[in-house]
């Protein structure tokens, strides 16, 4: 078994809600893997308990053979894995290239009073910040939007933005949640060829959540789905388009 | 010459005339213009702060009345002389070694804003565990508890009599001076990495977090710095006033900094400034409303608060029509001026 990452039988409860039941997953290095299902099937709640933002009720992370489950979320971040938001969290009031610098800010090496009394290793670090902010906002097309407000941006570019932040973070891990929510056909056909290069650029290994299928099949190598918080179904596009049991979960009962 | 240069010759260009102005004032100026002048250059320390936390951060942070008693007692201890605690402490003596340091006034301000630090440290882990009004409700009460304190610890704080016939150290090199070096120091935080990570939290505090920050250790810091120069100017206040007791600085004095702030422009450290100066002057403007006044024909009897109840309503004004505030979160560049002024780019 490979120990990249694993989730082993995690459950998690709300009250007398179980929103996930026993979900195990392993993803190989550099797999592009997707996760479907109705709404309300418990897929955000599985990227909530990978980040940290949920604690399971039961079962474990596992993250380069070490257990991860329960850490604080800038910790599991500083593992690695970094995710997008399904309602895009952007920080509306900074600017475009401020939302990526962020990022950095957990690798900072000077301290604060270098900051307060305007050190040179301090202004070297900033330097050296705003200028690989700048090639990641290049990376995703926005370079030419870095001075505005991130809360002014078209949609598709916010979802961007939002891709752009969380690779900023550097992570081995990408999750990301309904990516292509709210965009185009164009953009969307885009955004798949975007998500095919930054894999193979950055070396990721990406977790995808989306409900346009197109985009999914085409771009997923294996998806996993889910229904009511089971793992209905997991294999390949084809594999999966043909299943019983998710046709069914999607369009319900045959009358 | 590159902007940056430009900017850091006009900034001390800009801190010399200052400086110049204060050194008129200093040697022509008039008691009463000198006065308000300190008390401008303490709220403004006071303002830029407390916006840290509350501007920067996001957080609704009631409690800094409680670190410029801190810092104002530390101070006042350490500057007064062994025969004159012996003197002051009439009911209950002064506790060792309170009642033999002494230190000169400078060490005084720096050990004063320390102290402030320090119980900003204790009281954090309650204090960030919650958020919103919750928070603003534990600060609160942390507020209470000093001034309550510095009742009953006779024999650290002399209780209710106070202390009284400090040296009037604090002259208008002193106050204008730790204002400007506040100034410096917190404006370069915040345009830091870590005063971004800081509004990241007051943005989106779950995007904050998945991006890698610690928001504890953010807001501690941001709690830490801040309670150390409200501690400081607490320390400038007791040197200026000469007497200090539990009662002078309530959660009255929180009110009026959260009333300069949100005036100001929540964020905004030069709308701290702006606010600080409008109200150290305008306190002392509107004193003719609490005077009895003699119209000739009508006798208006001087009704003492009078003047709260004006800065009350600038308040609600402010927040009903004008939420952001004077500046909003914007602060003030010399490009700005100079584009105002129709300067040409090229010129440099
Ligand atoms: N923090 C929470 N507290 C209580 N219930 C929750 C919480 N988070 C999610 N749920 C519930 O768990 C279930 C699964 O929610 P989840 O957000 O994971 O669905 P999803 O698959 O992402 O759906 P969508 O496609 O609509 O985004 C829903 O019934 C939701 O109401
Ligand atoms: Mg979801």
């Amino acid at each position: 078994m490979g120990d990249f990452f694993q989730l082993n039988d995690l459950v998690m409860q709300f009250g007398g809600l179980t929103a996930v039941k026993d979900f195990s997953i392993e993803l190989q290095a550099g797999e592009l893997v997707g996760l479907i299902g109705p709404n309300g099937a418990g897929k955000t709640t599985v990227f909530n308990m990978i980040t940290g933002f949920l604690t399971p009720t039961s079962g474990q992370v596992r993250w380069q053979g070490e257990e991860i489950t329960g850490f604080p979320v800038h910790k599991v971040t500083a593992q690695g894995i970094a995710r997008t938001f399904q309602n895009i969290r952007l920080f509306t009031d900074l600017t475009v290239l401020e939302n990526v610098m962020i990022s950095f800010h957990q690798r900072i090496r000077t301290f604060f009073w270098e900051a307060m009394l305007g050190f040179p290793t301090y202004r070297r670090e900033e330097k050296r910040i705003r200028e690989s902010a700048m090639a990641f906002l290049q990376e995703l097309g926005l370079a030419h939007l870095a001075k505005e407000k991130a809360g002014g941006l078209a949609y598709g570019q916010q979802r961007r933005l939002e891709i752009a932040r969380a690779l900023a973070t550097r992570p081995k891990l990408l999750l990301l949640d309904e990516p292509a929510a709210g965009m185009n056909p164009q953009e969307t056909n885009e955004l798949a060829v975007l998500v095919r290069e930054l894999r193979d650029k950055y070396a990721l290994t990406i977790f995808l959540i989306e409900h346009d299928m197109k985009f999914v099949m085409g771009l997923c190598e294996r998806i996993k789905v889910l229904d009511y918080g089971i793992t209905i179904a997991e294999g390949t596009p084809a594999e999966i388009q043909s299943n019983q049991a998710v046709i069914k979960a999607y369009l319900g009962e045959p009358k | 010459m590159s902007k940056e240069r430009r900017n850091l010759l006009l900034n001390i260009m800009g801190i010399l005339v200052l400086f110049v102005i204060l050194y008129l004032f200093n040697e022509y100026g008039t008691d009463y213009q000198i006065r308000i002048l300190n008390n401008m250059a303490v709220f403004i320390t006071l303002a830029v702060s407390y916006n840290l936390v509350n501007g920067i951060c996001g957080i609704l942070h009631l409690g800094p009345n409680a670190f410029i008693t801190i810092g104002a007692y530390t101070s006042a201890l350490l500057t007064m002389s062994a025969a004159e605690k012996q003197m002051t402490y009439i009911i209950v003596p002064l506790v060792w070694p309170l009642n033999v340091l002494h230190t000169p006034f400078v060490v005084s301000l720096l050990l004063g804003g320390l102290m402030a630090a320090v119980f900003a440290f204790a009281i954090s882990f309650p204090v960030f565990r919650v958020r919103g009004d919750y928070l603003a409700i534990v600060t609160l009460g942390f507020g209470e508890v000093i001034r309550v304190l510095a009742n009953a610890l006779q024999g650290v704080t002399n209780g209710p009599l106070g202390l009284k016939g400090l040296v009037p150290y604090t002259n208008l090199w002193w106050s204008w001076g730790v204002a400007v070096l506040t100034i410096i120091a917190i404006t370069k935080l915040i345009n830091s990495s870590y005063g971004r990570a800081m509004k990241s939290i007051r943005e989106d505090e779950i995007a904050a977090r998945a991006m890698g920050i610690d928001p504890f250790k953010h807001l501690l810091m941001a709690f830490l710095i801040s309670a150390f120069f409200c501690g400081v100017a607490g320390g400038l206040l007791a040197h200026l006033i000469t007497t200090i007791s539990p009662t002078l600085f309530t959660f009255f004095l929180t009110f009026n900094l959260l009333i300069i702030i949100v005036v100001g422009g929540l964020g905004s450290t030069t709308g701290a400034v702006i606010g600080a100066a409008l109200f150290a002057w305008g306190g002392e403007a509107l004193r003719i409303v609490e005077r009895p006044t003699d119209l000739g024909f009508l006798k208006i009897p001087g009704i003492p608060g009078m003047r709260m109840v004006i800065f009350s309503i600038i308040l609600m004004l402010v927040i009903i029509f004008a939420r952001r505030g004077i500046m909003g979160r914007s602060e003030f560049s010399w490009d700005w001026l100079l584009s105002k002024l129709g300067w040409k780019e090229k010129g440099f």
